[in-house]
């Protein structure tokens, strides 16, 4: 194994970073980022997570999503026509068996997606491994909405999987980032809230894979289940945690007109007590 | 400026982005991505003083029973700052954040506003008690105004999160303008990082004596206004990106998917 060395630690450093800095402008935070770290844009560009982009596919007269995944040089794969755009010659393409099972994994997905999110764009890439396959599983929802509310929602899952026998294991790392603007209640001034972020989770699970369509289904519950979780935990950390944080740094009620309550109630309290015993 | 200055200044530069509470954090990651010492050094002061100012940082004044904010308004000349309610100045480190050197700073008073403020710092005091459980106040005389900061933190990064309230309130006793902006900044870095970042101006025509009541009423409408905006993410904007199930209520029934849509042709592949 190799010493741990200057470009190691600057990358510990620089995904430490992009950890902290506001998720609102992950993609201006990365170009800057770039401009220090030149020698490690590879790294970076497959390591950090950025709001998916859409194109669109004339051939196939579809839109698709574009990220690291479906790259190669500066030309993206559309998953439906699989053809590299701009075009490249020798692009990387999945096996034919596995462009079958691609082809059949986006079907599936654009389902999905029309019933999670009613609108929105999806894309499944596949490819070979050594003696197995990877793939990814990516949704995007734009919500322009109204002026007082507009959001966004990108899904990255990645999976592994390991085929051994009738059975295989799937290895599951979703991300979900979430970007959603809205104004207060007070018409007319100015009080436009940007609550944003992104969240990771994993999952890893053996299943049976014993016909063809196993590995759509097999993947299909895993991505559903993992967005059902995070959809939740977005809930509650989006909606829930960071809000309570906020009324803990300023209190909307007196705080010595609530320390006297509690003072009365406790003397309540204790007479109440002293009259039963 | 060479390249390589240019690509330190642009790291030094992240500072200035770094969530409440979390500036050693972002400091130590640029010193990693920088990896030299030395010419960060050379670049780093300026930065340090403006994200301390930017912050609102609390210190405590060098030989007095008192404490009071860093920022661009009480600075006196580089690196040294006035506390107006003791009447001492001092020098700041700010890479060490260490004050010293404290000196009669009586000279710095300005007449024509002080009474003013001493009187709002008094009132702010006891607001800022009153609705802010870890709140500080710092009332000076700033260019022919009175300018208050407000800053209250809370940090927890045990528990993934860290947060702050910020505010500066700017009164001129002539025109009778009070001006303010709030900033609040929440981070939740619980397996990802997640922030909120609200901000609002306001402006009024007040008498002097009635200023304190303005901020308190502005400040609690703009708490108000963000408790409005987390309704309507969480009910508006959230559900219109994605149902929590479909329309059925039920699952998706993947074998059907799988089967009705392309199990034909999966199967027709695996027969080539």
């Amino acid at each position: 194994m190799a010493d741990y060395d200057e470009n190691d630690q600057q990358m510990d450093c620089a995904l430490d970073l992009m950890r902290r800095l506001p998720p609102q402008n992950v993609e201006e935070n990365l170009i800057a980022l770039l401009e220090v770290l030149p020698e490690l844009t590879e790294d970076l560009l497959s390591a950090v997570d950025q709001p998916l982009k859409i194109r669109q596919d004339a051939q196939a007269g579809k839109e698709y999503l574009v990220c690291d995944y479906n790259r190669d040089g500066d030309s993206y794969r559309s998953p439906w026509s699989n053809e590299y755009d701009p075009p490249l010659a020798d692009g990387n393409v999945p096996s034919d068996r596995l462009r079958k099972l691609e082809m059949a994994a986006n079907e599936a997905f654009d389902t999905y997606k029309e019933l999670y999110y009613e609108g929105g764009v999806s894309s499944v890439y596949l490819w070979d491994m050594d003696d197995s396959f990877a793939g990814v599983v990516l949704i995007k929802k734009v919500n322009d909405g109204t002026v007082r509310s507009k959001g966004s929602w990108d899904s990255i899952h990645v999976i592994e999987v390991v085929e051994k026998g009738r059975q295989a294991r799937y290895k599951l790392t979703s991300t979900v980032m979430l970007y959603t603007v809205a104004s207060g209640a007070k018409g007319d001034r100015q009080n436009e809230i940007n609550l944003s972020g992104s969240l990771t989770r994993q999952d890893e699970r053996d299943l049976p894979n014993e016909d063809a369509s196993a590995h759509i289904v097999n993947m299909g519950r895993m991505v559903e289940d993992m967005e059902f979780k995070m959809r939740n935990a977005l809930q509650e950390v989006y909606f829930g945690k960071t809000r309570d944080i906020v009324n803990g740094l300023r209190s909307a009620s007196d705080l010595s007109e609530s320390k006297n309550r509690e003072r009365l109630q406790r003397d309540l309290f204790g007479q109440l007590k002293s009259r039963k015993d | 400026m060479s390249t390589t200055d240019d690509r330190i200044a642009k790291a030094a530069g992240f500072l200035l982005y770094s969530p409440p509470g979390e500036v050693d954090d972002v400091f130590n990651d640029i010193r990693g991505i920088v990896n030299d010492d030395d010419a960060l050094q050379q670049h780093i002061g300026p930065v340090l003083a403006e994200s301390n100012m930017q912050q609102f940082l609390a210190v405590d004044v060098p030989e007095q029973q008192s404490s009071v904010l860093i920022t661009p308004y009480n600075q006196v000349e580089e690196g040294r700052y006035l506390d107006p309610n003791t009447r001492t100045v001092f020098r700041f480190d700010h890479l060490r954040r260490e004050a010293s050197d404290a000196q009669d700073g009586s000279d710095l008073v300005v007449p024509e506003t002080e009474e003013l403020r001493a009187a709002l710092q008094k009132a702010l005091s006891s607001y800022v008690a009153a609705h802010y459980s870890s709140g500080t106040v710092s009332v000076f005389s700033h260019e022919g105004s009175v300018v208050s900061c407000i800053v209250s933190n809370r940090f927890s990064p045990n528990n993934y999160w860290n947060g702050s309230w910020r505010s500066v309130w700017s009164f001129n006793p002539e025109s009778g303008q009070l001006n303010g902006s709030t900033k609040v900044r929440v981070h939740y870095f619980e397996e990802g990082n997640v922030q909120l970042d609200t901000q609002s101006d306001f402006a009024a025509d007040v008498k002097a004596d009635r200023v304190k009541d303005m901020i308190a009423k502005f400040e609690g409408e703009f708490q108000q206004g963000i408790n409005d905006g987390y309704v309507m993410l969480a009910e508006r904007t959230f559900r219109g990106l994605r149902r929590t199930l479909p329309v059925t209520r039920n699952k998706i029934d993947w074998e059907k998917i799988a089967n009705y849509k392309i199990g034909g042709e999966l199967a027709n592949a695996d027969n080539n």
